[in-house]
């Protein structure tokens, strides 16, 4: 009877866990990436991220500026994965979490060959653009200017070729929408390519 | 029958040998400090020398990996990657030499429940904790293959952000880093509600990693062996052991045997003794 009762009762709770809500159900596969929201540098693509990756935490204790935090429960099957939030701290490359990586979910790549995703400036909301103050604020902050971001008669052009998308440039950006997002954003383009195998 | 290993310690120790279960106690919360101030000296300290907890612990150059995590990261991508497997040695052959020994000795949820089991004594004034509802102790097996099974459907590996003795070290450094718990957590407490009908409930039949360990250690060198000619079948071995196992059926030689030592500790007759095969 009572193991009975126990069966019924570990049935029951995996059956709230993984059909509670539709909200619940989408969520547990749901890509945690999105705008802003990227992994580490040298991360492997999305396609096999959550495989590798371990989630032994390492990548988030030796992060030196807490950039990399880690998810919880609530990401679903990818719980204990690290992510970086760029408007809150951005990642400063100092490839840290690259070298303790113990399963290859981060590879070691340079600091210019770092594709966590990729600048889009909002010109209806860069202050530059719209041309209410003469901000150059992403310029000023970019670990690669000129490069990466350069000014074009005094307003911010974001290169793709040496965007690393470590998003420094949307920390510093003065301007914040309601929704949260700044002028400059991250987007973590490269996350979706294919592994070649 | 005076060059049985078992005699032998016996004469040497002349009665005041020191219990494996206060070693295992002082190398389990050796273990358990590791995992608890590692967070703090990497936080505050930023010395960043040890990382980790005890899915992958890297010391300096030297990292582990576990076995099971290792596993399933190299199964479900079909890509191996050398420091992983690097550092799965150490533990494989630890496992492969002295059984779960991990279990019993280092894991910091054993570590949780020997306090929890001692604490209970106290209140309880029993000397041996009863078990109210046993499992098939070859639900082992099924566990492991059926969460093998399950991460390669979903492709994402299960045990790992479940796995309890990474989750220990998770939710430590997750109150150390970012002043909040992990909600995974809760199975943490689960796991010791459940302690309370049966010692060891979920490690004895529902721990994946138990399980591998135990699967890898299945011919391992160091046993409990038992002598026949001392044994009075007294029954107690069979009382103390947190796996449920009876060590005076031999059960000790078996692959569910995690060699605490508990039931050499507690036998009166020099019976059971550890044995280098």
């Amino acid at each position: 009877m009572k193991r009975r009762l126990f069966v019924k009762g570990i049935l029951g709770s995996a059956v709230l866990f993984g059909f509670g809500s539709g909200h619940t159900q989408a969520a547990l596969l749901e890509n945690p990436l999105a705008t802003n929201r990227l992994r580490p540098p040298g991360a492997v693509p999305e396609e096999i991220f959550p495989a590798k990756c371990i989630r032994c935490g390492r990548c988030v204790e030796v992060c030196p500026y807490r950039s990399v935090i880690m998810l919880d429960i609530r990401a679903g099957v990818h719980a204990g994965t690290p992510i970086i939030e760029a408007e809150n701290i951005p990642c400063y490359l100092c490839m840290k979490c690259v070298d303790v990586c113990p399963t290859g979910s981060l590879l070691r790549v340079s600091q210019e060959d770092t594709r966590m995703g990729l600048a889009v400036i909002d010109k209806y909301s860069c202050a530059a653009w719209e041309g209410t103050t003469l901000c150059r604020t992403c310029y000023d902050k970019c670990p690669f200017p000129e490069k990466a971001i350069r000014l074009d008669q005094l307003k911010p052009i974001v290169e793709t070729d040496f965007c690393t998308g470590c998003g420094l440039c949307t920390h510093a950006c003065p301007v914040t929408l309601e929704n949260g997002r700044k002028a400059i954003n991250i987007e973590p383009i490269y996350a979706g390519d294919k592994v070649l195998s | 029958m005076s060059t049985t290993p078992c005699a032998q310690s016996a004469s040497k120790s002349t009665g005041k040998r020191v219990r494996y279960g206060t070693i295992r106690l002082m190398v389990l919360f050796g273990a358990f400090l590791v995992v608890l101030i590692n967070p703090f000296v990497n936080y505050f300290l930023h010395n960043n020398f040890v990382q980790g907890w005890y899915q992958s612990i890297g010391i300096g150059a030297l990292w582990f990996v576990s076995p099971l995590e290792g596993l399933e990261s190299l199964l479900i991508t079909r890509n191996i990657y050398m420091p992983s497997l690097v550092g799965m040695v150490v533990p494989v052959t630890l496992a492969f030499l002295l059984g779960r020994v991990f279990c019993s000795w280092i894991c910091p949820v054993t570590f949780i429940l020997e306090l929890f089991d001692r604490f209970r004594k106290i209140i309880s004034r029993r000397k041996f904790l009863k078990n109210k509802l046993l499992v098939a102790k070859k639900v082992l097996w099924f566990t492991l293959i059926g969460e093998l099974l399950l991460s390669m459907i979903i492709g994402a590996p299960l045990f790992v952000f479940l796995s309890p003795p990474g989750l220990v070290g998770r939710e430590i450094m997750m109150a150390v880093f970012f002043r909040t718990f992990a909600l995974e957590g809760i199975l943490l407490i689960l796991i010791i509600v459940l302690e309370l009908l049966t010692r060891r409930f979920f490690c004895r039949s529902f721990c994946p990693l138990g399980g591998l360990l135990a699967c890898i250690g299945q011919k391992r060198k160091l046993r409990v062996v038992t002598l026949a000619e001392n044994c009075i079948a007294c029954g107690i071995c069979a009382k103390t052991c947190p796996m449920g196992l009876n060590p005076q059926q031999y059960e000790g030689a078996s692959a569910y045997c995690w060699n605490c030592g508990e039931c050499i500790d507690n036998c009166r007759t020099e019976a059971l003794c550890f044995q280098w095969q």
